[in-house]
């Protein structure tokens, strides 16, 4: 509740600094969603399985309109020599690590948001652009966002990817669970084509209880642990491994929300007596007069 | 009323639940949930609720993989149509898995009787509401891709896919099965191996006694090696040295390869097993049809055995044991006594006459006569 009453207040000085200082900003209208539904869904990724052929990747591409090349092209497995991160133009991404025993595969990992139960981005966005939604995605929305990338600092897992190679409204870009297509009750695009059904979709609930199903039944096949179930407080997607999560580049947190870090930052503008007035107003500035000489760098560009 | 029901279900539950935990010998080895098999919660005796087979089929599980169906057209997956259904030769993989697990190698979990399709316990939808297994498309290529990936170090999906549009006409793709049908794979008599040890540098295996004699399987040896042992793209790795532990492990369920060397490894070549001279027991006489499990039951591996014929028959008395089958009918006066007048060792070998006949011994003098 005091959460909740603290986030318009810091709104409502937003708007209020912007109208001030006569810097358009977009409207913030209604507070964050941030519901934690118990049927909420999620995906659990069994990365044992997985073999790479970056299927999801094309299929999520797809699905969000992003310019994809052919099916076929993605079964070029040289794209593993560098790790790679989820960015603007590529929601998600396989990366492989090499094998451990002669007899042992290569591990796959997919890396998109984790929709976290207590969502970091959905915190430290001032304005309420983000939100988790009942059936456990955490979305974006480009109305309200003001481009300030407060959640891409603040995610435990550097999701948000912001579009920097674009000048006429640069968006936050990020995993949206395929909040459309569900929406629709299709499936989400990467776990509809997976061909090794890597990604299971269903109730987080039961998909703790399956991953620990597994975990019981193939002592030998999995470490003892379902990333994902516990860290910064639970995340919608969760993951199964043959070996310790750090190999895999897993980030280790501990299981308090990391809201609690993106909060300081705001008591911290508290703390220092910063009237948030003046600074929002600031802020707007800046990003004004970024965004003008963005629009002229384009202008430019498109002259010559 | 009610409290009289309540009454007796307390005294059924822990029955009930007690029978859960005792699951039988090959339920508990196999990585199985209950529901894989039982529809209800609790399967009791009387009703098991075990899910229906297809009865319509009548290939069995345990028949040989050469009787097994040649081609399938894989189409009960329509949810994405990339790719046109793929016509899967069933009879090549079948017989590629011979030397792994046969049928079993892919019908995993199949109960014995008829052999139960993929789609049987696997649903072709990947919305469902049952997610404990595989839908059906997750299941095939969880099968396909752990010998294909192993194999050509490849997932390209072509390799079984065809494009949607660009497929080749159906005739074609089945006479190229009828080619690939998999050749018989020989089993060979005996394989020496060289060990790189100074003292016991020669290994022979006799692989028909393995099989014939000791009456293993294929897949006691060669599980998960079906394709890879001899096809592997990657021919780096299928000839770098494989350490000497991996090397021993598929002796040690059975030998003692930690001290005793020189039970398998000599200097010059070894010949076949010999019971006599390997344990000091002389199966010729009336143990040479037996098989081996007849005596050596423990499961634990072989273990060596007393060589007292009491270790497996008991005690004989005159009313167990027919004289006759040894090949000597007793007379009237010998088949009164008990056994141990005359044999005085505990291996019932050479009796001893001299303790009442002076002038008698065996086999000069016999106490009955030779059976025909
Ligand atoms: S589609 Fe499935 S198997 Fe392929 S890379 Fe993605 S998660 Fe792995
Ligand atoms: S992973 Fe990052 S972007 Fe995704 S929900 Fe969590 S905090 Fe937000
Ligand atoms: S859930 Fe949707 S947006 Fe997220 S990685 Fe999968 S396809 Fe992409």
């Amino acid at each position: 509740m005091a959460n909740q009453s603290r986030r318009n207040f810091l709104k409502t000085s937003a708007l209020i600094g912007a109208g001030l200082t006569g810097v358009s900003s977009k409207p913030a209208k209604a507070a964050p969603n941030n519901i934690l539904d118990e049927n909420r869904m999620g995906v659990l990724v069994d990365t044992t399985v997985c073999i790479g052929c970056r299927k999801c990747e094309w299929a999520c591409k797809t699905a969000h309109n992003l310019s994809a090349q052919s099916i076929e092209s993605y079964n070029d497995r040289s794209v593993f020599k560098n790790m790679r991160r989820p960015d603007d133009k590529t929601l998600t991404v396989v990366n492989e690590y090499a094998a451990k025993g002669d007899d042992q595969f290569p591990v796959d990992v997919k890396v998109q948001c984790m929709h976290c139960d207590k969502p970091a981005c959905v915190s430290a966005c001032i304005v309420g652009a983000f939100s988790k939604e009942k059936n456990g995605s955490v979305i974006w929305n480009g109305d309200r966002c003001i481009g300030c990338r407060y959640c891409m600092v603040a995610c435990p897992f550097q999701v948000p990817a912001f579009e920097y190679g674009k000048a006429i409204q640069p968006e936050v870009r990020k995993c949206d669970f395929c909040f459309d297509r569900t929406k629709d009750g299709k499936l989400p695009a990467c776990v509809e084509i997976c061909p090794m059904e890597v990604l299971t979709y269903g109730r987080r609930e039961e998909l703790i209880d399956l991953a620990h199903q597994k975990i019981s039944l193939y002592p030998d096949r999995y470490v003892n642990n379902v990333y994902g179930e516990h860290e910064v407080g639970g995340t919608s997607w969760l993951y199964l491994a043959g070996r310790d999560f750090h190999e895999l580049q897993f980030p280790k947190l501990g299981t308090n929300p990391a809201p609690g870090v993106s909060e300081a930052i705001q008591h911290g503008i508290f703390a220092y007596f910063v009237p948030p007035i003046a600074l929002y107003a600031l802020f707007g500035g800046v990003m004004w007069l970024n965004k003008n000489r963005k629009q002229d760098e384009h202008k430019e560009a498109n002259h010559e | 009323m009610m409290n009289y029901k309540i009454f007796i279900w307390m005294l059924i539950v822990p029955f009930v639940i007690n029978g859960q935990n005792k699951i039988s010998g090959n339920h508990s080895t196999q990585n199985l949930t209950c529901s894989t098999c039982h529809s209800c919660d609790i399967p009791t005796k009387e009703n098991p609720c075990i899910k229906v087979c297809p009865r319509e089929s009548m290939i069995r599980i345990d028949q040989p993989v050469t009787d097994a169906p040649k081609i399938f057209v894989i189409n009960k997956i329509r949810e994405t149509d990339i790719y046109s259904p793929v016509k899967f030769s069933h009879l090549a993989h079948a017989e590629m898995s011979g030397l792994a697990g046969g049928c079993r190698t892919c019908h995993h979990y199949n109960p014995p009787g008829n052999v139960i399709g993929c789609s049987d316990c696997h649903e072709s939808s990947r919305k469902r509401t049952d997610i404990s297994k595989p839908d059906l498309k997750g299941a095939y290529h969880q099968q396909c891709m752990n010998c294909h990936r192993a194999w050509s170090g490849s997932t390209d999906c072509t390799v079984c896919h065809e494009l949607k549009g660009k497929e080749k006409s159906q005739t074609s793709v089945v006479s190229n099965n009828k080619k690939r049908i998999h050749p018989e794979i020989k089993t060979p008599d005996k394989i020496s191996f060289a060990a790189k040890t100074k003292q016991g540098k020669l290994v022979t295996f006799y692989h028909n006694e393995h099989i014939n004699l000791f009456s293993l399987e294929c897949s006691d040896c060669h599980s998960n090696e079906s394709c890879i042992k001899c096809h592997s793209t990657n021919k780096t790795a299928s000839t770098k040295t494989i350490s000497e532990k991996i090397k021993h492990k598929k002796c040690s369920s059975c030998h003692n390869t930690e001290s005793n060397c020189s039970s398998c490894h000599s200097n010059s070549e070894a010949g076949g097993f010999n019971h006599k001279s390997v344990t000091g027991f002389d199966l010729s006489k009336f143990h040479s049809k037996l098989d081996c499990a007849r005596c050596h039951t423990s499961k634990s591996g072989f273990k060596g055995l007393n060589n007292e014929c009491k270790t497996c028959h008991g005690t004989w008395t005159l009313e167990n044991f027919k004289h006759k089958s040894t090949g000597l009918v007793l007379d009237e006066t010998h088949s009164e006594l008990d056994c141990e007048n005359c044999h005085k060792e505990l291996s019932y070998s050479k009796p001893v006459c001299e303790d009442c006949h002076d002038d008698k011994s065996y086999p000069n003098n016999l106490p009955g006569k030779r059976a025909k």
